[in-house]
């Protein structure tokens, strides 16, 4: 018991020392976005400012722009992301449970496409889906956004898909079924954390995507939030990181509150297929 | 979840941004019925500015403007704050023919824009005296062998030496004179002098002002490096050398290599910690807004320091703006924004320094002293080398006085690599 | 899932059954919009192109320049030392953090959810934000926020960013705050997945915690980790914005690593045939780390 009490204490000791490395960050900025103009320029002479204001938050959220930037961001990461593991789902599905030629082979290639930095293909990118017509296009960015978080969803399912008990699927197929309806009744249902898991990441990547929608979508109304934060990085005569740090903070949220509502979905889950041992 | 759904629903529920009567609207200017329209592309910093007097003064201009052309509406591009790429962006797509019809170019740029042919002349517009009363290199960057006036350079900006009259009660004039001061300051608890030596383009256009000091040349007439070659790299050298010493001596704190931004000596300057720094005109303005009345009247500006007090030159940059239509009404309209939105009052709102002497007579804003010494600081105004090198050359300065100030090369082979990798960069272009 | 063929047959046996049908609509969106760039990108790389001109001719010129460039064993070194120290921290802190949340939460301890939400935090942040507070951070100046801290211990101060080696280590650091984040999700989805009975036993054997992590959760774990390792290792390679952000690449060429070193050629230089050279040259780099990670794991096969 004594042990099990010192193990808290050292639990809580470590989680200290990161939780003070990862929270001084967020302090700083929420440092800034409750600054004056003037007071930005004191930068790390000062962290808890003199005069503390909401106003830029205030100015943000009264800018209606900044709302559809957020939606713009949202849609554009979540439909990626669905993208991505509905395309994953049978290529995972593939290469747990089928044994064929050239799987590794396969497998290896669907991996390598997440080498593909944006940044190499950028220019090629761009002219290509210009000869398409899908520029200026949702589509085009979620297209790529489904190609980007495919692989690591494939990875991910498989090694999910891998956990599930074989055994459960031969029984359903005794019973008459498809490998579709095996895979929907009783493979899905048991592999539902990973899915979320693979969702989640491929998301998550997408909401801080900068170059992407950066090259692909040319009319401001169409940007997400990540590439719009780029029109409160600076003015020519006036401070504006005040401005910008409140528009992180914001830019932020939603998606820490797709994180907090998620990871219960993720953990109950996760439970839930604790039977399956 | 629910509050996502709550905010993307309240997002999209929300009306095309802006009321009915408002003529300025976040992607329009004018009523969306007018028959003719001009697609402007421009920087976040004015009209869209998030410093709200900004925005209201713009569009208080930008109202007026419409007003007196009701046949005309103006849609708006935003291009965000990223401007190496929002210019490249803007390059390829007027090459490809999907442009807007008039944009704003960074100064820097201009010359990429010009070599490429994709400015459009807005002659009509601006009259022979209009474009003789600009600066110099103003007047030679906008205009083309012909004459014609390819862009407008609406705004400029110099680097100067900013320094605490308390610990440095006279300017100093020389290399020599700064770094005494410097070292003096030094014995007095503060960091001497502080100047851009981190890697971004700040860092070499504000070294360079000590090279064209000198009389060096980066590149020649045919846009070619040899800026390490013949008596240019002498010059060059003494240049460096000059930094390097200043940072050897102690007079200048080896974290100079580490800034990066000029809101760094605003920081230092708030907090007392510095005594001099070399940085832009614009931040007269900041430290005023900044600094606590009695702390603020001790800083001054000065020109930047020479090798000797006759030798002196600084670093101007701003931006333009200029058509990239084959339209000619669109081509004047383009220059008329220019003309009566930014040039003049729109310079006066924001405290920019305008191009021509005639616009500092015309504004009160220009009656503070710093303008006086900002307009005789602009008299030995040097510009970025129209040369498409350019940026490269940059960048490799930028690495050499890295490397040399953080003692991990030595000048001269500092000088060489540099050399070498533009001289590469020049044959494959 | 709309393209997924229905095979009315009898039903599979497990193991066999025709993979095209799975396969397609995973390939066929990859080779709509990626084939053609990639294969562009490889074109390019024997062309003359330049962001402002298409390309005139081809040959092995771009290729030449950028394999003879002085600058480019330097950028490869700095990308090694980067990629490598990234890697081991950032799989060392994910490790860490979740094996110590799945501790917290089987031991009912408040404030675990908060905390991972707050490594999740920082990995949404924009990367534009973590340059501006980390330099704040990192700042050398007599009030930089780190150095203070330190002087309050009576420690440092610390050429955090001006100083070449360290400006390394700093470089590392932001991007530890940025990206452990993945690294914990995968860890702590996988140590959840393992059966608490084994813990369960060796508890009744009287293990030690070390016992149990070296025996039970790392070889249980293994395979994760070494898949792990690749996804990292390619996403490290890759990064070059939160450096952009905090030092540009300095100073002199410090923490210039490779994705930054073809940034700065395609939009410095504007070098879009050199730029494509290097671009290869990063997909088989990160291609040649994936290969020998498989190679390693492939050999000793798991056991179910």
């Amino acid at each position: 018991m004594t042990v099990a009490r010192w193990g808290d204490v050292a639990t809580y000791a470590v989680l200290a020392v990161l939780g003070a490395f990862f929270a001084l960050p967020f302090l700083w900025l929420i440092s800034l976005a409750v600054r004056t103009p003037a007071e930005v320029y004191l930068g790390a002479s000062r962290f808890i400012p003199q005069a503390p204001t909401l106003d830029n938050f205030r100015l943000i959220l009264s800018d209606p722009a900044f709302l559809i930037y957020l939606w713009n961001g949202l849609k554009l990461s979540a439909s990626g992301g669905l993208v991505a593991v509905a395309l994953a789902i049978p290529a995972a599905y593939a290469a747990s449970r089928l044994n064929f030629r050239g799987k590794q082979a396969i497998l290896v290639g669907i991996l390598a496409v997440q080498m593909i930095s944006p940044l190499v293909i950028l220019l090629p990118l761009y002219r290509w889906m210009v000869a398409l017509g899908l520029l200026n296009s949702d589509l085009a960015v979620i297209a790529v956004y489904g190609a980007l978080g495919m692989p690591l969803a494939v990875w991910l399912l498989k090694v999910t898909f891998d956990g599930v008990p074989i055994e459960l699927e031969e029984a359903a197929a005794i019973d008459g079924a498809s490998r579709f309806t095996t895979l929907w009744r009783i493979t899905l249902p048991l592999a539902r954390p990973g899915i979320a898991s693979a969702f989640i990441l491929a998301m998550v990547m997408n909401w801080s995507q900068f170059l992407i929608p950066f090259i692909l979508l040319e009319r401001d109304g169409d940007w997400p939030i990540s590439v719009a934060i780029f029109n409160f990085a600076g003015a020519t005569n006036a401070s504006t990181t005040q401005v910008l740090a409140a528009a992180c903070i914001i830019a932020v949220l939603p998606a820490v509150m797709v994180f907090v509502a998620l990871q219960r979905m993720i953990v109950s889950a996760l439970m839930a297929g604790a039977v399956k041992g | 979840m629910k509050k996502t759904l709550f905010l993307a629903a309240a997002a999209s529920a929300l009306p095309v941004m802006g009321t009915a009567q408002d003529l300025v609207m976040r992607t329009r200017v004018g009523l969306a019925d007018a028959p003719n329209t001009l697609t402007f592309r421009l920087t976040a910093y004015d009209l869209y500015s998030s410093d709200p007097a900004t925005k209201a003064a713009f569009e208080a201009l930008f109202t007026d403007f419409i007003t007196a052309r009701p046949d005309w509406k103006i849609e708006t591009q935003l291009q965000t704050g990223n401007i190496g790429q929002e210019q490249a962006r803007l390059l390829q797509q007027t090459q490809a023919g999907r442009g807007p019809d008039c944009a704003m170019i960074d100064s820097s740029q201009l010359a990429l824009f010009k070599d490429n042919g994709v400015l459009k002349p807005m002659n009509d517009v601006f009259s022979d005296a209009e474009v003789a009363d600009l600066f110099p290199f103003v007047r030679d960057a906008v205009t083309d062998a012909d004459g014609n006036v390819l862009a407008w350079w609406w705004f400029t900006d110099l680097r100067v030496l900013y320094r605490d009259t308390s610990v440095v009660p006279d300017a100093p004039q020389t290399w020599e004179d700064l770094k005494s001061a410097a070292l003096s300051a030094v014995e007095q608890g503060r960091e001497g002098i502080l100047f851009n030596g981190g890697r971004w383009e700040g860092t070499a256009f504000d070294w360079l002002a000590n090279v064209w000091a000198q009389d060096a040349t980066l590149v020649d007439d045919n846009g070619a490096p040899v800026f390490a070659s013949g008596e240019n790299r002498e010059k060059v050298l003494t240049a460096i050398a000059y930094y390097q010493d200043l940072v050897d001596s102690g007079a200048a704190p080896a974290r100079v290599t580490s800034i990066t931004d000029y809101d760094s000596f605003n920081a230092a300057a708030a907090a007392g910690s510095a005594a001099m720094f070399i940085g832009g005109n614009w931040q007269y303005g900041q430290l005023r807004n900044t600094l606590p009345p009695k702390t603020f009247a001790n800083w001054a500006v000065s020109e930047i320091p020479g090798p000797t007090a006759d030798q002196r030159a600084t670093g101007t940059g701003g931006w333009t703006i200029a058509a990239l239509t084959d339209d000619p009404a669109k081509a004047s309209l383009c220059g008329e924004i220019a003309k009566e939105i930014y040039a003049g009052p729109g310079n006066a709102a924001q405290g920019l320094l305008p191009t021509s002497a005639a616009i500092y007579d015309q504004y009160d804003t220009y009656d503070g002293p710093e303008y006086d010494l900002f307009s005789a600081a602009l008299q030995n105004g040097v510009a970025r080398p129209g040369a498409a090198i350019y940026p490269e050359l940059s960048n490799q300065i930028q690495i050499m006085l890295g490397d040399v100030l953080s003692g991990t090369a030595t000048p001269e082979a500092a000088l060489d690599t540099a050399d070498a990798a533009v001289q590469a960069a020049f044959d494959r272009q | 899932m709309t393209i997924i063929n229905r095979t009315t047959d009898r039903g599979p046996a497990p193991g066999d059954g025709h993979p095209l049908p799975w396969l397609v609509p995973a390939i066929a969106i990859l080779a709509a919009f990626y084939a053609v760039p990639v294969l562009d990108v490889l074109r390019l790389a024997f062309s003359d192109a330049s962001l402002l001109a298409p390309a005139s001719r081809y040959s092995t010129d771009a290729i030449g320049g950028v394999l003879a460039d002085p600058a480019l064993p330097v950028v490869l070194g700095t990308t090694l030392v980067f990629t490598l120290a990234n890697v081991a921290a950032l799989q060392l802190a994910g490790l860490c953090i979740a094996l110590v949340i799945a501790r917290g939460e089987r031991r009912g301890l408040r404030g675990m959810a908060a905390f991972r939400t707050l490594v999740l935090a920082a990995w949404v942040v924009p990367g534009i934000a973590n340059g501006l507070v980390w330099q704040m951070l990192f700042d050398e100046a007599p009030y930089g926020t780190l150095n203070s801290l330190l002087g309050y211990v009576g420690l440092g101060p610390v050429a955090w960013l001006s100083d070449p080696q360290m400006a390394m280590a700093s470089a590392v650091i932001a991007n530890l705050w940025q990206g452990t984040a993945f690294s914990m999700i995968v860890f702590y989805a996988a140590r959840r997945a393992i059966d608490p009975t084994l813990y369960e036993v060796a508890e009744l054997d009287a293990a030690t915690p070390w016992q149990m992590f070296r025996y039970i959760t790392l070889p249980l774990m293994r395979r994760l980790i070494a898949v792990n390792t690749v996804l990292v290792t390619v996403q490290t390679l890759n990064t070059f914005d939160s450096i952009l952000a905090l030092t540009g690449g300095g100073p002199g060429r410090a923490t210039e690593v490779l994705a930054l070193f073809t940034f700065n050629t395609v939009f410095y230089n504007l070098d879009l045939a050199g730029g494509s050279v290097l671009a290869v040259l990063l997909f088989a780099i990160g291609m040649g780390c994936a290969l020998l990670v498989h190679y390693v794991i492939g050999r000793e096969r798991p056991a179910a």
